[in-house]
């Protein structure tokens, strides 16, 4: 166990041994391991197997950028996840991990096959291969297709974990904590502005935990990184964030922060969040996101051992872990000879090192030679071989053509193809991205957001560029957040410049149409099958990658982009930004869903509105229904009873004897002003001036457009204050209209408006026996028809406790609206259900109230109109007060369009068979016997079963429908056509005797 | 005492201290306090609450019936007396004052309306006020209001958004908040609080 670790190299904590699994085999790290340097220290190279031709796959990177080393991982019941990046996910006590896309095992997978038949898998193989017969789809492609997509298996269990989120503000945000982020972060927080540096490692320091030679004023690197993060930590106005990805950046200096909280914990404590969503605003924005290395592209660059060498170089610093014993180096980059060197000061042996450029510095052939390291210059690697890890490299030499081969063994390959600025985040924000010829990479130019580009990912490689950079744009974002503060001056030594040259594939003296040479690791899309699509006519990289899927795996071609762009521009012939960048987009790396979701789940997903009633209905068996965001009682079903029994159970007590309903829910507003009822003239149908207080009127708002918006009834409480009520789904939305209208319409009227709906509980007494139930426990209201005929509204007490009483009907019986203030709501309706007992008092639900208000035609509005209904298309011709000079969507009503007598009219249908209940929403066509398709003439809008009648009841849209009084119409079904006849919308009381009854 | 058929012009509605029927009702006052080291929750005693809807030039008029100046700034608040004002727009006022003085206030201002229209309305039984309180007080709210509530000036109140729940927010002192929020929202206001307030007790 751990025999790749180098006595005395690494951060890790060799005192703090954790052990962990891997497709079932136990092994040991350490603390401060991740599962890919853990693994590697067990010399374990083969982790996964590729996406499309199922080739073993060992360890690119050592960072976010791993399109490879994709894990599943399971930290308990309901706790999987998968393709999890190795190189990013520390090991934790007991975690459980395995390898994916494979069977039956990783070393032997029968998927394999695909790589011997991989001339069938090119680029675009779907858009060719499942094309014909088209009955295939459904059955054989699209399941065949499913099966294939996809690394790991997805979750099947519900995730347990609690996820958290906040909002931030902050003066500087630095994204990125390698030299040129903790530089910024410094100046910034001496400055004294308020400072959040975040990294999505485990530690800050990013290049320094690694690249170990130079020194910063007088101090190892390592020296200096300690110094600057105390210093920081020590600083009240910066937040360190280590473990947190900056995902997006977003319009004016929104960042997006996903930040892991406990995965790295072995037992995190109860009830702890795995991860945290910040929505950080940054007055000034600091990225030092860094740079990527750059793979080249070679026959057999995939293989388990074959890895970028700053990874190499990585895992032997940070983590005191040798990736071979004899690896070869093959590079256009001066970096890799430094990986080279280090790992030989270890003590390891390189076999080689092989470089593409003829011409090398002095100095790194100098430091190879007393190495006693073998060098290849103006090389080429033309092959590698090894099954489950590589164990030879080809090589030839490269000047003009290629020579002949040679076989170098080895237990791993180092490869470096330069460096590519990271500008993720700047692209995010719409920053300009301006194409450098010279080092064939994207840099920023342009900012759209107030934000800095500094160190490697803004093009300024090296220790010295990126401290001294990192501290002006630091010191300048602080002072344009309003800090004064000066850049500090770094001394930089032992620092090597580092040069290196841009290659497509690399040259080679085999056929080049059979090498398998990957550009992208995640999708397998190979050098050849980016030339194959530019043959095949894509010439904008945004053809070329959506074709071979180059870029497109959830690495987002982190490693692979720049090599395509260089394979496609040759190709194509033209210069790389004439074929075009790839769009970056959110979220930089993979993340959690429950990052997103937040505390939005569960219980918290939605608010769920409950009435003060609420408690009761649901004590008492209640089957609910969502109304809007609101919870409202659907029917209360007594033992045994269906929903069927239960409505037509609750409708025939409502017009026995007595009902009793939660109202709570509709929308209500308070109108205060001495212009109150000129601007209800305004805004409703209605002529509101001539309606005395103590009377309701039933209002019709519509919208500009003339069609009907909303509808309810509205008491005049004194001359300057009106109680409107609206249907519970469009309260918000009426007052907002109103507020609209008054503010931007009407400025002049001196009325004002306020939301009451949560003011009051209403509890509707519907019944016969109403009267009769309340008038013991009214105080300070005549009751008499006289004095409080229908549609009458008044202020007294009931119980004791102040009310709004209503005379209102929405059933056609005597009907009450019973409002108290809301928290007497469920001790009044305890009340009443207690003294009603003497009638048989019965509770209703919402289903019972449609089908009472529509044995009397009384419309539901979203139900019965569909925004494309005037007042009398609705039959609601009445409500509109003709002698107004205005009211909102007066003028669209007298539109020729609106006067057309065949416009859909709001009907009464009764079906020829009294037991078939329509299907609401069913279309109505008036002959059976025409051509398909036939004329539709409208559709049914309401359709009950009416205890009271003892028959079906329906309400209809049908164009002209008031002038076919009588005639028949057709509803086909699945099963058959039906017959209804066009009948008036009231079908019980059309007297309306029952309302005084 | 019999109630009046038609009440004054502008009179708001008094709500009931008939202590009997207050039992049973969807009390959210009935919720226990939350109470850790670093942030408790508390639900607020109920009060009197109105919303008052005037011109600024009637201002003057309006804090002489109050007893406390209305703050002429949005976002300002004053309190005296157990009586609190928030400025929440350029013509309305947030008012919360102790159940005690419901009717006094509600008289006062009905004659006012006589000389200086504006519109009182009771919305006490509307809202529910939560107390949020401790050292992890503003971080708790941070973690679903969006605007910076480390920068709220204390005695300083607003409408906003919390998660997705409209609410008043006022902040009564440097490590206590109050907000007020509507009835049916407050169930999911005060379960976030609670789920963030372990974030806080953990300290992560």
């Amino acid at each position: 166990m751990n025999d790749h670790r180098i006595a005395g190299k690494g951060r890790i904590d060799r005192t703090r041994p954790i052990r962990f699994t891997f497709n079932g085999t136990g092994y040991e790290g350490f603390q401060g391991d991740t599962l890919a340097s853990a693994l590697l220290a067990n010399g374990v190279h083969l982790v996964g197997r590729s996406f499309k031709y199922h080739r073993p796959r060992g360890i690119l990177s050592a960072g976010s950028e791993e399109p490879n080393a994709l894990v599943g991982t399971d930290r308990g019941p309901g706790r999987f996840e998968p393709n999890t990046r190795a190189t990013m996910l520390e090991i934790s006590e007991g975690l459980v991990t395995t390898s994916q896309n494979h069977w039956p095992s990783l070393e032997r997978d029968v998927g394999a096959i695909n790589d011997a038949l991989h001339m069938l898998f090119s680029a675009g193989f779907y858009y060719k291969t499942f094309m014909w017969p088209k009955s295939f789809w459904n059955k054989v492609y699209e399941p065949f297709i499913r099966g294939a997509a996809g690394l790991g298996k997805s979750p099947t269990q519900p995730d347990p974990d609690v996820y958290a989120s906040r909002f931030a503000h902050c003066d500087v945000l630095v994204v990125g904590a390698g030299p040129t982020g903790l530089a910024a972060a410094l100046e910034a927080g001496r400055a004294g502005a308020k400072v959040v540096l975040v990294d999505e490692q485990a530690e800050p320091g990013g290049s320094l935990l690694f690249e170990t030679d130079a020194g910063i004023d007088g101090q190892s690197g390592w020296g200096w990184l300690k110094g600057a993060v105390n210093e920081l930590s020590a600083l009240p106005n910066v937040t360190l964030l280590p473990r947190t990805t900056a995902i997006g950046y977003y319009h004016q200096n929104l960042v997006g922060l996903c930040q892991r909280l406990t995965d790295h914990l072995a037992s995190p404590p109860e009830g702890a969040p795995r991860e945290r969503l910040w929505k950080l605003r940054a007055k000034q924005v600091v990225l030092a996101q860094g740079s990527i290395e750059k793979p080249l592209v070679f026959d057999g660059n995939d293989r388990p051992g074959v890895m970028l060498a700053g990874a190499a170089r990585s895992y032997l610093n940070r983590y005191g872990v040798t990736v071979g014993d004899r690896p070869v180096v093959v590079t256009s980059h001066d970096s890799a000879w430094l990986a080279a060197f280090d790992l030989a000061r270890a003590g390891v042996r390189i076999a080689a090192i092989v470089d593409l450029r003829a011409n090398v510095a002095g100095y790194l052939k100098s430091s190879a030679s007393a190495l006693g390291i073998e060098v290849l210059a103006g090389w080429t690697v033309t092959g590698t071989k090894g099954r489950l890890r590589v164990s030879s490299v080809r090589v030839n030499p490269a000047g003009g053509t290629v020579g002949g081969a040679q076989m170098i063994a080895c237990d791993s390959l180092l490869m470096s193809g330069g460096w590519t600025p990271s500008v993720h985040l700047f692209s995010h924000s719409k920053g300009k991205l301006d194409w450098q010829d010279e080092t064939q990479s994207f840099l920023p130019g342009e900012h759209a957001e107030a934000s800095r580009c500094a160190g490697a990912g803004n093009g300024a490689f090296g220790l010295a560029s990126a401290l001294a950079q990192g501290a002006q744009a630091g010191a300048a974002a602080a002072a344009d957040a309003g800090f004064e503060g000066t850049a500090s001056v770094y001394k930089v030594e032992g620092e090597f410049a580092l040069t290196g040259a841009s290659k497509r594939e690399l040259p080679t003296d085999r056929n080049a149409a059979t090498a398998k040479a990957f550009v992208d690791f995640q999708n397998d899309v190979t050098a050849k099958d980016i030339r194959l699509a530019v043959r095949e006519g894509f010439k904008s990289i945004e053809h070329v990658k959506r074709y071979t899927t180059n870029g497109m795996a959830t690495d987002q071609g982190k490693t692979s982009n720049i090599n395509g762009l260089a394979i496609a521009a040759d190709a194509v012939g033209r210069p790389a930004p004439q074929v075009g960048l790839t769009t970056f987009r959110p979220p930089y790396t993979p993340t959690t869903f429950g990052a997103f979701c937040g505390y939005n789940r569960g219980a918290l997903f939605e608010v769920m509105r409950k009435t003060p009633i609420d408690g009761w209905a649901q004590a008492n068996d209640a089957v609910f229904e969502p109304v809007s965001l609101w919870r409202r009682a659907w029917y209360f079903p007594k033992p045994g009873e269906d929903m069927h029994a239960a409505v037509a159970r609750e409708c025939k007590a409502v017009r026995d004897s007595l009902g009793i309903f939660d109202a709570s829910t509709l929308g209500k507003i308070e109108i205060v002003g001495p212009d109150a009822a000129e601007f209800m003239n305004r805004i409703y149908t209605n002529l509101w001036t001539k309606l005395a207080p103590g009377r309701c009127r039933y209002g019709v708002l519509l919208g500009e457009d003339g069609f009907i918006r909303d509808d309810g009834v509205i008491g005049r409480m004194t001359s300057d204050r009106f109680h409107v009520t609206t249907t519970t789904g469009a309260a918000a939305r009426v007052l907002s209209m109103m507020e609209d209208y008054l503010q931007t319409e009407w400025p002049d009227l001196k009325v004002w408006l306020t939301s009451t709906t949560e003011q009051w509980s209403v509890i509707a007494l519907n019944g016969p026996n109403a009267r009769r139930l309340i008038a013991p426990l009214i105080e300070g209201i005549d009751l008499s028809e006289e004095a409080f005929p229908h549609m009458a509204v008044a202020e007294g007490r009931i119980c004791g406790v102040p009310t709004r009483l209503f005379r209102v009907s929405f059933t056609g019986e005597r009907g009450y609206e019973i409002n108290v203030p809301a928290r007497h709501g469920r001790a009044i309706w305890d009340k009443l259900l207690q003294e009603g007992q003497a009638y048989a008092i019965t509770p209703y639900g919402t289903e019972t109230m449609h089908v009472l208000r529509a044995e009397k035609g009384y419309i539901i509005v979203g139900q019965d109109t569909d925004g494309t209904l005037t007042p009398d298309d609705a039959g609601l011709g009445w409500a509109i007060g003709k002698t107004k000079p205005d009211f909102v969507g007066k003028r669209s009503l007298t539109r020729p369009d609106m006067l057309k007598e065949d416009r859909k009219q709001l009907v009464g249908l009764l079906t020829e068979n009294p037991k078939t209940v329509l299907e609401e929403g069913a279309q109505i066509v008036l002959s059976p016997d025409q051509p398909l398709p036939a004329k539709m003439v409208g559709h049914v809008t309401s359709s009950y079963w009416s205890a009271a009648l003892g028959r079906s009841i329906a309400l209809a849209v049908i164009e002209g429908g008031r002038s076919r009084m009588g005639q028949t119409v057709h509803i086909p079904m699945p099963n058959g056509t039906l017959r209804a006849e066009i009948t008036g919308m009231v079908f019980v009381d059309p007297g309306n005797t029952r309302l005084s009854a | 005492m019999m109630y009046q058929y038609h009440p004054p012009v502008g009179r708001a509605l008094s709500t009931s201290r008939d202590a009997g029927l207050d039992k049973g009702a969807a009390g959210f006052s009935e919720r226990t306090a939350v109470e850790t080291p670093r942030l408790s929750l508390r639900p607020v005693v109920d009060g009197a609450r109105f919303s008052l809807r005037i011109e600024p030039k009637g201002l003057e008029a309006a804090s002489k019936v109050l007893g406390l100046a209305l703050p002429k700034a949005i976002g300002g608040a004053a309190s005296s007396g157990g009586r609190i004002a928030i400025c929440l727009g350029p013509d309305e006022w947030y008012l919360i004052a102790p159940p005690s003085e419901q009717e006094s206030l509600e008289r006062g201002f009905a004659e006012l309306y006589a000389t200086t229209i504006h519109s009182l309305v009771d919305v006490g039984h509307r809202e529910v006020g939560i107390e949020i309180a401790g050292a992890g007080a503003a971080h708790a709210l941070q973690a679903a209001i969006a605007f910076d509530i480390e920068a709220m000036p204390f005695s300083s109140g607003c409408r906003t958004l919390m998660d997705k729940a409209q609410i008043i927010l006022l902040r009564e002192a440097e490590d206590r908040f109050r907000i007020e929020v509507w009835r049916s929202f407050a169930d999911h206001v005060w379960e976030l609080l609670q789920i963030v307030g372990r974030e806080i007790e953990l300290g992560i």
